[in-house]
């Protein structure tokens, strides 16, 4: 878990200092590219919390969230309905739902092993 | 740590890694975005220009605050204290604040019959100041009031008014300091001012003199957005 949280670190400090910018055009797509991704990412913890990670699962909603969200914004775009909506209210309700999961199974699990000790 | 576990850390740090660069480019785009150069190349020419310009005047300020720098680090104490000085007097001499003397011309505007005086428009006399402030006049009086860069000219009841002092009585008149007076006269007994002047049944007069005084400016400055320099900046 603690590799995780590094290499979340790692990874900003490679974008700032790699200084790379994309073109304002395509900054709404990328934005809701992070959401998906932090959505899966914090789906993958919970997994991981709760023990029924599956790596395949992982890596392909990881990418397909990404590409899901992405055309939705892009279709969006071309079909004059704010459809990168759907894909941020459907992500942030997730994002909420599974954070308070993995509280609850931190609690829980912080209080079993108060119990036993 | 079995292999199963190994492999799931290796992928959440994956993620994790993209997840990372993916926030930090968001956050690079949308904090500072790439702004396209529409300049065409004379633009660009002229900025360029306007740029080493700069330059040199930054330059040569450096080169004036290092003599500045050098008399203030000089050993003894009271050389510093008389370059504080020197200075001061510099900068009292630039805002207006003593009198100054030197060659120049002398302007009198007066009524051209002698009837009822005219009014004296405010718009006119600043028309002129700024006429004389492009013909390159150094300073300005105007019926024994020191121009600066804050004196108003305006109308308060009828009258017109610099410094807040009133100047209705005829003639008025004006002491203009430039190296090149004859040039001077010239431009400005041709100038649109001078005939905005005449239209209002005013006659203006310059000539030449080699030595005018002219008196300090004595009202308050108010200082607005100047701050005092921390001691450490």
């Amino acid at each position: 878990m603690w590799l995780a949280a590094l290499s979340l670190i790692v990874g900003l400090v490679l974008g700032f200092l790699s200084e790379i910018r994309i073109p304002p055009e395509y900054s709404n797509y990328l934005s809701i590219a992070v959401l998906a991704a932090l959505d899966t990412i914090v789906g993958g913890v919970k997994a991981h919390v709760k023990g029924d990670f599956d790596d395949k699962v992982f890596i392909t909603g990881f990418f397909f969230n990404i590409v899901l969200a992405a055309g939705l914004a892009f279709l969006g775009v071309y079909l004059g309905i704010d459809l990168y909506l759907a894909a941020i209210f459907a992500f942030g309700v997730r994002l909420f739902n599974n954070i308070a999961v993995i509280r609850r199974l931190v609690i829980s699990k912080w209080d079993n092993a108060r119990k036993n000790s | 740590m079995s292999v199963l576990k190994k492999r799931k850390t290796i992928v959440l740090s994956g993620a994790a890694l993209i997840v990372g660069m993916m926030l930090a480019i968001q956050y690079n785009t949308s904090n500072n975005p790439i702004t396209r150069d529409t300049r065409d190349i004379w633009q660009v020419r002229t900025s360029l220009e306007k740029e080493k310009q700069k330059q040199q005047e930054l330059n040569a300020e450096i080169k004036k605050y290092e003599a500045l720098l050098d008399d203030y680090s000089q050993s003894k104490k009271i050389k510093s204290v008389q370059a504080v000085e020197r200075a001061l007097k510099d900068a009292k001499k630039d805002a207006g604040l003593t009198s100054v003397s030197g060659q120049g011309i002398f302007i009198t505007i007066e009524p051209f019959s002698s009837g009822e005086a005219p009014k004296v428009n405010p718009e006119n006399v600043r028309k002129l100041m700024n006429e004389l402030n492009r013909y390159k006049a150094k300073n300005v009086s105007i019926s024994g009031q020191r121009i600066i860069s804050i004196s108003p000219i305006r109308e308060v009841n009828g009258q017109t008014y610099v410094n807040n002092e009133p100047i209705a009585s005829f003639p008025i008149t004006l002491k203009v300091l430039t190296d090149e007076p004859a040039q001077l006269k010239e431009k400005i007994l041709s100038s649109q001012a001078a005939e905005a002047f005449v239209k209002q049944d005013l006659l203006i007069d310059a000539r030449e003199v080699q030595k005018l005084t002219l008196p300090a400016y004595h009202g308050p400055i108010p200082v607005k957005y100047m701050k005092q320099v921390k001691e450490d900046s």
